[in-house]
């Protein structure tokens, strides 16, 4: 699903942010990317999610190589990956359906169809009381599952999430992670960025630990 | 997506508030500007064209002339292609005309003695002729003619006074260039404004996909709509100014220019002001959701 060969993000002058990446992630897994602040994690998410592009090496997810995308076919592979952020990044004057429906709608869905798709990965996060609500009313657990709703609305391969329980209490962080599972259960490859140790160890999924901007102790093995 | 693009686009022009009225004030002015020079320039083409249409070519003949001659003459006039009518005009005739138009110079003529005016073929020229080179051949043709003194044409001087209103009309277009070029920044600062209050959102239209006709749709139709608002309000601003304007100088005006009654914007020039306007909000708005890609 995911392989990055040499991959290398320089920042500035010369600051490496990720330097000679080799890392394979296969269809379906679930991985952990790990390690202290400043490791590399958010930026390879960024490069995964065509925020920026790499500075050296190639990323090829689904076997497209994303460093040769045009600006066209990085919106088109962007409508295949669901992404959660810390600070769920939602649309504070829209309510929850419209935050979760607008993901569909900007791609062109008939709205019968946009309306039955929202509200049922809605009810799957368990906010299909709260569909009128806006994003302040809600708290922060369920923020963060209107964004997990938002990323799988349009039924993504791939989904990535950058720190999903950083501003959540330890209990909806748990909560939050079952939503991840079950994502995967479902055949998705879910790739999450977290510093919790707990969390991974509660998951108990493959970790990538990253230390700046390498892969820590051995190189991945060929796969 | 064009009914997001505009639902979205009425949202941030009423969100904006105060940036979009001064906006579409800044069009506004612009597009008087525009305006008030159509539709001085409409009016100042009608008169001009009634005159012109009205000009007239007048052959004066010597006194000797012959009765065949001047028959001869006066076929040969009656024949040229720009001629729509003739008239002949006899030195009694002018002399009475003289006196009818003049009366006060009455003792003037009465003590020359003699008639002093010749006489004349009047000549109206057919509709459209007056600015065909056809009217200078027959001038210069009849000016060579036997028992033709002169031959008089009063089309020049408003030639030369169309020459310089046609000069205004370009100067006067270049200034509503210049602040139409003005009132675009104005629109364009204004959506640039909006797309940075909407930052976030277009941020997450980014992520998930949205195409960029979607992502810009909205800023370029919020231009669309503030330009062609400007021009509205312009037009209106216009015939506020011209029904006050036809009421109380109306009359005045009409009777100095000889060509009935003032007359608004047509159709045509309506139509090109509002386009205009959209066009140039559409313009600015495209210019400015560029950042949003």
């Amino acid at each position: 699903m995911i392989e990055t060969k040499g991959l290398g993000k320089i920042y500035g002058r010369g600051l490496y942010a990720l330097r000679d990446l080799n890392l394979t992630i296969d269809k379906g897994e679930f991985v952990f990317l790990t390690g202290p602040s400043g490791a590399g994690k958010s930026t390879l998410l960024r490069l995964l999610l065509l925020q920026e592009r790499p500075t050296e090496g190639d990323v090829i997810v689904a076997g497209r190589n994303l460093a040769r995308l045009t600006r066209h076919e990085v919106q088109a592979y962007r409508r295949t990956v669901g992404f959660v952020f810390q600070d769920f990044k939602l649309i504070t004057t829209k309510t929850v359906f419209e935050n979760v429906s607008f993901a569909l709608r900007v791609l062109g869905m008939p709205v019968e169809q946009q309306r039955r798709r929202t509200y049922q990965v809605l009810k799957w996060v368990g906010l299909q009381h709260r569909l009128n609500s806006l994003p302040e009313e809600l708290s922060g657990g369920e923020q963060q599952r209107v964004a997990i709703a938002r990323a799988l609305v349009n039924e993504p391969h791939l989904v990535l999430a950058d720190e999903p329980t950083g501003n959540l209490d330890p209990d909806l962080s748990l909560e939050i992670m079952n939503l991840f599972r079950d994502i995967n259960a479902s055949g998705t490859t879910v790739v999450v960025a977290t510093h919790d140790r707990e969390l991974i160890k509660w998951v108990g999924r493959r970790v990538v630990q990253l230390e700046h901007g390498q892969l820590a102790g051995l190189p991945e093995a060929p796969r | 997506m064009i009914g997001y693009a505009f639902e979205e686009a009425w949202a941030s022009v009423r969100r904006a508030g105060r940036s979009a009225a001064v906006s579409v004030g800044t069009i506004a002015i612009a597009f008087v500007t525009l305006g008030g020079f159509l539709l001085v320039s409409v009016n100042v083409q009608r008169v001009l064209d009634r005159w012109l249409e009205s000009a007239e070519v007048s052959v004066y003949l010597y006194d000797d002339l012959s009765d065949e001659l001047r028959t001869a003459l006066e076929l040969h006039i009656r024949q040229q292609e720009a001629v729509a009518a003739v008239e002949y005009v006899s030195k009694d005739r002018a002399l009475e005309r003289f006196r009818a138009d003049f009366p006060e110079l009455l003792d003037v003529t009465a003590s020359l003695g003699q008639n002093p005016f010749p006489a004349a073929f009047e000549i109206r020229l057919r509709t459209g002729a007056t600015g065909d080179t056809a009217v200078d051949d027959l001038t210069a043709g009849l000016a060579g003619q036997d028992g033709v003194a002169d031959v008089r044409y009063d089309r020049r001087w408003l030639t030369r006074l169309m020459g310089i209103v046609s000069t205004a009309q370009v100067a006067a277009a270049v200034i509503a260039g210049v602040l139409m070029l003005g009132a675009a920044f104005t629109v364009a600062a204004v959506v640039r404004l909006s797309l940075h209050a909407r930052r976030d959102e277009v941020d997450i239209m980014q992520l998930v996909g949205a195409p960029f006709s979607y992502i810009r749709g909205p800023f370029i139709v919020e231009g669309l709509l503030l330009g062609g608002a400007g021009a509205a309000l312009a037009l209106a601003v216009i015939a506020g100014v011209y029904a006050a304007a036809a009421r109380w100088l109306g009359p005045d005006l009409a009777g100095l220019a000889g060509a009935g009654p003032l007359q608004f914007l047509g159709f045509r020039e309506g139509v090109f002001m509002i386009l205009g306007g959209l066009g140039v909000g559409a313009l600015a708005g495209t210019v400015a959701s560029r950042s949003a890609k």
